[in-house]
């Protein structure tokens, strides 16, 4: 039980001292890959991802072990949010995403 | 008498003219990127802050970049292209490269060694550039164990101005005791489009002022300070492993491009 307060305590004060970085590009085959990340370089992976349209959530993953997902690109305007926690979404929309 | 004037004078100019240092440029605009783009790389072998000569550069041994640890080879990108400097054309390269990869984005470029025959002598400058997408750190501290490096313990694309660099200089890994460094500041605008370099922007006082020399510690640490924006070389001298090319003496030295961004 210690052992997991501790982890827990860890897993915050990481997340909460650095800030959440995120990184999208457009693979040109109708899918975007979007990467994690924090400003300590620590890995993103596991981290939260969704896709947001109006508001709702149209598809959520987490992020892989190299710290990426990659999705199918939705026809109309969306935005990539990698949520790692209040205080550490990076918002990124559709239309700033570029080959 | 004249025999001598005539001496003097030229023993003036060489003096001279080694007090330019020679910086081999490896040379992209913005080293901090605030998202993925193809950015182009300008290979120039010249003296950044008098831009009194541009050199002919002999050819590219080795040019990669490593980015999350994974090394690819760029060498097949280069272009020759003809550099303009204030007061002559040189042979250079250029090359783009998709930095689209979050991180850091570590390019190496190991040029073919240059004779330069007001020293008799062969220049080969290993060196290092470092941009950045997004913020998030890589590999900007990774220690290749080249034959001669500067590894940085500084961001060198997050550098405010008036803000300090600091590296050690190495040699297969190893430090390299009370190494001696050039500094010169990019005293140009360099013109992407047409391959020339711009008008001076400061004026040195003196000329040690044009190519500052200072010398790393007994750990081969050296910090200095970087009082204006833009770009500034840091070149520790002869520190390499390879002393002889083509039966004359070699400077195999250790080259690194640090960027200091204006506070505005």
């Amino acid at each position: 039980m210690k052992k997991i307060i501790l982890s827990l305590a860890l897993l915050s004060g990481s997340l909460f001292a650095h800030s959440a970085i995120m990184s999208c590009f457009d693979n040109g085959d109708g899918t975007v890959t979007c990467e994690g990340g924090f400003s300590d370089g620590s890995s993103a992976s596991g981290v939260n991802f969704k896709l947001e349209q109006d508001g709702k959530a149209v598809f959520e993953a987490k992020m892989s072990e190299d710290s990426e997902v990659t999705f199918k690109k939705p026809s109309s305007g969306y935005t990539a949010v990698f949520d790692a926690g209040e205080g550490h979404q990076v918002f990124v929309k559709g239309s700033d995403i570029t080959e | 008498m004249k025999n001598t004037l005539l001496k003097t004078v030229v023993a003036t100019a060489l003096l001279s003219s080694s007090v330019y240092a020679h910086f081999q440029m490896l040379y992209t605009p913005n080293t901090a990127l605030t998202k993925g783009e193809t950015i182009v790389l300008k290979h120039v072998f010249t003296h950044p802050f008098s831009d009194e000569h541009t050199m002919d550069m002999a050819g590219v041994e080795e040019f990669y970049v490593i980015n999350k640890e994974k090394k690819t080879d760029l060498k097949k990108d280069l272009k020759s292209i003809v550099f303009q400097g204030n007061h002559n054309s040189g042979k250079a390269y250029e090359s783009s490269y998709k930095a689209r990869k979050m991180g850091d984005h570590l390019f190496v470029m190991t040029p073919t060694p240059y004779f330069e025959k007001n020293e008799d002598i062969y220049i080969q400058q290993i060196t290092k550039t470092i941009i950045n997408v997004a913020g998030a750190p890589t590999d900007w501290d990774a220690e290749l164990g080249l034959k001669a490096e500067i590894v940085p313990l500084t961001k060198p694309y997050a550098i405010w101005e008036g803000g300090s660099f600091t590296g050690i200089v190495k040699s297969h890994g190893k430090v390299v005791p009370f190494a001696e460094i050039e500094v010169e500041y990019l005293n140009r605008d360099v013109d992407m489009k047409n391959n020339k370099m711009g008008k001076s922007r400061v004026e040195a006082p003196q000329d040690s002022f044009i190519t500052m020399t200072i010398k790393a510690n007994k750990d081969g640490e050296f910090t200095f300070a970087l009082p204006k924006a833009g770009f500034w070389g840091f070149c520790a001298l002869g520190v390499g492993s390879d002393k002889e090319y083509k039966g004359k003496e070699l400077s195999q030295d250790a080259l690194i491009w640090v960027e200091a961004k204006p506070m505005k």
